[in-house]
């Protein structure tokens, strides 16, 4: 089965929504269909599916989609792959996009590969970049190179390799996006995008799940060998009083607070929370270590931390020797300050 | 060349072994399960004058030789490896240097507390960075007006919470040497109570479980500026040179731990009996006790050779590292030998092997690594 590669244009992203809200990942991949759009000198079209959800369309324009098309029926008002996915294959199937990208949501990751093996394309798994490019990236004598092709990059064998995978034979190039590494185009205010309305029409069938009940539970303790940010403090901390500055910073990024045998030893803080040799051995994606001076016994627990943030007084202190950024003076006031900044930035990002 | 004993050190010998049996033995099982300090013995010991043995008597010691000094540690260590080892940290590496390297005014400020026993003695070098490559200190000292203020950590401090006086060591600046910028090191007396001087964590040990070794922490401590010991930036020699004295108070508890299993497991192999006769007719038994005599005995020879080299010799490194090398591995050699000659019985915490041995394994490893003793040798051997 060859397929006619030049029926195929536009950007294409999937508008994922939960409870009628957007889903932050959907406007990072507005952002980044918008610059690949123009690259290839189209649109980008945000796909918005779910049930009674029409007036998501003027915030999707707002952040930059050209056009919104919108599948609304009663059986998309929760997430089922199966309505969901037909859903997805039929706009493919009507408007032919040359790109489809989905974030690497729970939901996304669940519908992008359904999608991908209904149209019989490629998909590429939680990238965490997008380029148009050529094909092969060097050229191969005796081997056409493709031009503007979907480049789509994404870390294999658990981040310690990166692969770059293009799609040239079928249409549409299909990735999953990790959430968070794209960014929002600034918003404007009042854009308007082109609706289109288009249902293809569910007939409930035995494939369809059933779904008895959504659970909501806000977690309190996650272990901290699974967190993604990790806030630790040290001795330099002062006193247990004084983790509600860390505290504070933890709730702003997400993070969990965890801690250096000097404060377990002080009693502030129980023992699962200790990272180190005789703790546990943490690798979140980022690691601020305050007011910990980094001894080896420290560093053996966290050093593989992808990156890490050191606070503390004593320039010449070790943890500076491992930490990718470092900041010295008084935490009691960095920590504060910080937790502020992150929280403007973040609105702003939202 | 005389190996005997002088009268005074036979008598001096008896007086220990009697207090050891007496008042140490009984309470060594349980000092190890409890893991408590037993200050009660300690108290004791400073009556009968065990805290000052090589201190001069006008400082309030007993004005005796090293020898002296070592018999009791090894004496003491026979029965018990914690109470060896809170005189010899006291003695060794705390009331000497103060005995070496202070000033008139603070050899008779801390001296005769220390050497009646009034007050204990520690000694702080030791960081979570800077265990045998001692010059990896962080703990900091700045002079401000006529303070200095310490700010850092120490590990692994032997009579550490228990002890009153402190020998600690901090970076006090860099200085140039050979073209290479290297840390100045100086030593000060810092005393408990101190503000900003605290207590950290309590180690939990696999032996000497009733020597208190905790962290100390120094939060802008500040001290009085004639805390100083000797001349600011010789504290890494200071440091150097009072192991080396401490070298023989250890080399003595590995000799004590070694000769205390030796003459458990000799009376042990009498009595037990296998095959219808006691284990020590067994040619295995008797050969494996020639074994660790021998070695004990060369052991004891190089200790007391050490001692004597400290009162006779300006420089005794080589001899206290061989001393201290030696005696440790015989140590270790000889207690688990012990333990396999009591078979499963040495495995149970009711008999006194299991935790000699245990008590051994820190001889080679603590005041420096045999690794460390044999750089010292080997690097005396190729200079």
């Amino acid at each position: 089965m060859k397929m006619n590669i030049a029926e195929y244009k536009g950007v294409f992203v999937f508008a994922q929504q939960v409870d009628n809200k957007l889903s932050g990942i959907a406007l990072e991949l507005i952002g980044k269909g918008k610059d690949l759009a123009k690259d290839l000198n189209t649109e980008v079209t945000a796909v918005l599916v779910g049930h009674e959800v029409k007036d998501l369309a003027d915030e999707l324009a707002a952040y930059g989609a050209d056009r919104v098309i919108l599948v609304d029926d009663p059986e998309l008002k929760e997430y089922r792959t199966e309505p969901y996915a037909h859903a997805l294959s039929s706009v493919i199937e009507k408007y032919k996009p040359e790109i489809f990208l989905v974030g690497a949501t729970a939901i996304g990751r669940d519908l992008g590969p359904r999608v991908s093996a209904r149209i019989h394309t490629g998909l590429t798994a939680d990238c965490t970049q997008l380029d148009i490019g050529d094909f092969p990236m060097n050229p191969i004598p005796g081997k056409e190179q493709l031009h503007n092709q979907l480049l789509m990059t994404r870390p294999a064998f658990g981040g310690n390799t990166i692969a770059t995978i293009a799609c040239p034979e079928f249409r549409p190039q299909m990735a999953t996006v990790r959430p968070g590494v794209m960014q929002k185009a600034p918003k404007v205010e009042g854009a308007k995008a082109v609706v289109e309305e288009f249902n293809p029409g569910f007939t409930p069938d035995d494939k369809y799940v059933e779904i008895l009940e959504v659970v909501k539970s806000v977690v309190d303790t996650v272990d901290i060998m699974d967190a993604k940010i990790l806030v630790s403090g040290g001795r330099g901390v002062g006193n247990p009083e004084n983790f509600k500055l860390l505290d504070d910073l933890a709730e702003v990024l997400g993070a969990t607070v965890s801690c250096s045998r000097a404060v377990v030893d002080a009693g502030w803080k129980p023992k699962d929370l200790q990272v180190g040799q005789t703790g546990k051995t943490v690798r979140p994606n980022v690691y601020f270590a305050i007011g910990i001076s980094g001894a080896i016994q420290h560093l053996a627990g966290m050093e593989e931390s992808d990156l890490i943030v050191a606070i503390n007084k004593d320039e010449t202190a070790p943890i500076f020797d491992v930490a990718d950024y470092g900041i010295v003076g008084d935490l009691n006031k960095i920590v504060p300050a910080l937790t502020e900044k992150l929280k403007a930035e973040l609105a702003n990002k939202n | 060349m005389d190996f005997m004993l002088t009268k005074q050190h036979e008598m001096a010998r008896t007086l220990f072994r009697e207090f050891a049996e007496k008042e140490v033995k009984p309470l060594a099982q349980e000092v190890d399960e409890t893991e408590v300090f037993p200050r009660g013995t300690v108290e004791k010991m400073a009556k009968a004058g065990f805290l000052g043995i090589p201190v001069p008597k006008e400082y309030g010691g007993q004005g005796c030789d090293i020898l002296t000094y070592a018999m009791c540690v090894e004496e003491l260590s026979k029965v018990c490896g914690t109470t060896g080892v809170i005189v010899s940290a006291h003695t060794s590496l705390c009331c000497d240097p103060i005995l070496t390297y202070g000033t008139e005014e603070q050899k008779q400020k801390y001296l005769p507390d220390l050497a009646s026993g009034r007050k204990i003695g520690a000694f702080g070098l030791t960081e979570p960075g800077a265990g045998t490559d001692a010059q990896g200190q962080q703990t900091k000292a700045v002079l401000e007006g006529d303070e200095w203020v310490l700010n850092g950590s120490k590990i692994f401090i032997t009579n550490g919470k228990e002890a009153d006086v402190y020998v600690i060591f901090a970076v006090t600046g860099m200085i140039e040497k050979r073209g290479r910028m290297s840390k100045e090191i100086t030593a000060f007396i810092v005393e408990k109570g101190t503000p900003g001087f605290t207590f950290g964590t309590k180690e939990k040990k696999m032996g000497i479980r009733g020597s208190s070794t905790y962290e100390l922490i120094f939060t802008d401590c500040r001290i009085p500026k004639e805390n100083i010991l000797g001349q600011q930036g010789k504290g890494f020699g200071i440091a150097m040179h009072t192991l080396d004295g401490g070298r023989i108070g250890i080399a003595s508890q590995a000799l004590g731990l070694a000769e205390g299993a030796l003459e458990r497991t000799v009376e042990y192999v009498k009595e037990r009996k296998q095959f219808g006769r006691s284990i020590g007719q067994f040619q295995n038994t008797q050969f494996q006790l020639a074994d660790m005599a021998t070695k004990v005995e060369a052991a004891q020879l190089l200790v007391y050779k050490a001692a004597i080299a400290k009162n006779t010799q300006k420089v005794y490194s080589v001899e206290a590292a061989k001393a201290k090398l030696y005696a440790a591995e015989v140590a270790m050699e000889v207690t688990t030998k012990a333990v396999q000659l009591h078979g499963g019985y040495g495995y149970t915490r009711e008999y006194d092997v299991e935790r000699m041995m245990r008590d051994a394994k820190i001889t080679e490893i603590y005041e420096g690594t045999s690794e460390v003793q044999r750089m010292v040798i080997s690097g005396a051997l190729l200079k």
